[in-house]
């Protein structure tokens, strides 16, 4: 079933952003599955008028490395399409002086390779996974408490994402961790900050009400479109939970089945009476 | 400050106050000379001695007849000795840095997402180590409760009824001071049950702690032996 209101706005529509991961694919330890459907779903976009971006706060890999697996997959996606956080956090790093203390998955370190990490002013945590051992986040921990003015970026604040074997910890909760810890505040690069979106909106040259965001997750993909001014869908694949739909606060525009079903009533609805 | 009420008993945090680790800070003879006042002391502290946060865990626990994921010391775990702990259905976090790990706090988020209780024993910040601070349990139940969206029922330090249900029953909370080198768990704590909090600078205080609780505390001291010092010639 779907809630088809957000259909009749449909026409204005010039562009579309993707989530990632719970939208195009499942995550887990082979590298991943497609979500059924995804990949056509995507070749239909791409056909059609709209102007298609992903926008993802994948942390564990480099955009070179996970676009890849998509593209194995059967994805049409390539790097340029694609925003995430560690090159958001770069380009904030350098213009603000600032040397990261990295907790991270080894497979982002490529990413930071141009910044100095020398004598570190700032802890950049993201989605480290198997990386967050107890000394791991201790190291980061007496990074922060050490420093007069601490600043921690944190790349996204997602609570969990499903994996093949069940929900995981996402950076999110670690964040919450050093915020406790050291009595700061955190400043998050990537979704749901408006800022990323924002960027990924003026790569498009188009306003927010021109966009509609597709997302698994109710609060960082579908809230944070919202927030600034885009249209938000949810899907129940990935780590959507059905009391999603009693949220508090975020009521998702429409709520979907799956991206395939999305986009068919996306398109169907743009192609007006027959 | 009345000086009507007479003082009854002591709370002296252990850890950071009285100990590091396995290195003891200096006590002076006059605690225990004979001038010393008729005073219950009581040393609190998470994971030993006379009244526990862990047995506070391990009643509530069974209160409820909940089968815990103890993630706690494996020095602790004789608190909870007799608990059926298999197919767990509620989870007890204490200080426990060889459980928090990426594996072990993935369990026992999805416990507590599902329904499951979260009890912490105690919600430190950090504390001191031998080689440095180091994270207590508390930014690992934050995690928790911000990933599941639930929030942790605490039964340490600085839960009000922690400090009340210490001291002697009878003896009212104006009747008691507590000595800590945590401002918000001991000395905020104390001070919100009622009592008056003395902060020392050792152990994990750092510099500005004192405002970090408002009121602040009823007075900062260098050390353990200047709190003494003070009881015995301010308080008596």
């Amino acid at each position: 079933m779907a809630d088809s209101s957000w259909t009749s706005s449909a026409e204005s529509l010039k562009g579309v952003i993707l989530d990632l991961c719970g939208v195009l694919y499942d995550s887990g330890e082979d590298g991943g599955t497609p979500i059924p459907g995804s990949v056509e779903a995507v070749k239909r976009l791409k056909a059609s008028d709209l102007k298609l971006r992903f926008c993802t706060n994948e942390t564990q890999a480099s955009r070179d490395k996970f676009v890849a697996k998509l593209q194995k997959m059967g994805f049409d996606i390539s790097v340029c399409e694609v925003f995430s956080p560690a090159p958001a956090a770069v380009a904030v790093l350098k213009d603000r002086g600032m040397r990261p203390h990295l907790l991270v998955y080894d497979g982002l370190l490529s990413e930071f390779e141009s910044v100095d990490q020398t004598n570190p002013n700032c802890v950049v945590v993201g989605d480290a996974a198997g990386n967050f051992t107890y000394e791991n986040l201790n190291d980061a921990f007496r990074v922060l408490i050490g420093l007069e003015k601490p600043v921690l970026f944190a790349l996204g604040k997602g609570r969990y994402y499903k994996e093949a074997d069940g929900l995981s910890l996402d950076v999110g909760p670690y964040m919450k961790a050093l915020e406790y810890a050291c009595d700061v505040e955190a400043e998050v690069i990537g979704k749901p900050s408006s800022v990323f979106f924002h960027s990924v909106l003026s790569d498009m040259g188009l306003q927010p009400h021109q966009v509609m965001m597709v997302g698994d997750d109710l609060v960082n993909d579908v809230g944070g479109a919202q927030l600034c001014g885009m249209t938000g869908l949810q899907v129940r694949t990935g780590k959507y939970r059905p009391s999603d739909q009693q949220h508090r606060s975020v009521k998702a525009d429409g709520t979907v089945d799956d991206l395939a079903q999305a986009v068919d009533l996306l398109l169907g609805a743009r192609a007006g009476p027959l | 400050m009345s000086g009507r009420r007479a003082l009854r008993a002591v709370l002296v945090d252990l850890s950071g106050t009285l100990h590091i680790e396995d290195t003891a800070t200096p006590v002076r003879s006059s605690w225990s000379g004979s001038a010393r006042p008729r005073w219950a002391v009581r040393f609190v502290m998470s994971t030993m001695e006379i009244f526990t946060s862990l047995s506070a865990a391990r009643r509530l626990v069974e209160q409820n007849h909940q089968r815990p994921l103890l993630l706690v010391e494996d020095s602790a775990l004789e608190d909870f000795a007799g608990l059926d702990t298999s197919n767990p259905n509620a989870v007890v976090v204490g200080l426990a840095p060889q459980h928090f790990n990426y594996q072990t706090l993935n369990t026992a988020f999805r416990l507590v997402l599902e329904g499951a209780p979260l009890v912490a024993v105690h919600k430190a910040r950090y504390y001191q180590r031998g080689d440095g601070l180091a994270l207590g349990p508390g930014p690992f139940v934050t995690a928790l409760e911000y990933a599941s969206g639930r929030s942790a029922v605490v039964v340490g330090k600085p839960q009000e009824t922690f400090f009340t249900q210490v001291p002697d029953s009878g003896m009212q909370p104006g009747e008691a001071v507590m000595i800590g080198d945590d401002a918000r768990d001991d000395v905020g704590g104390a001070q919100n049950a009622g009592m008056r909090g003395i902060l020392v600078r050792t152990g994990k205080y750092r510099v500005g702690d004192e405002s970090k609780i408002s009121p602040g505390p009823y007075l900062t001291c260098d050390s353990f032996p200047d709190a003494v010092d003070h009881l015995l010639k301010d308080l008596l």
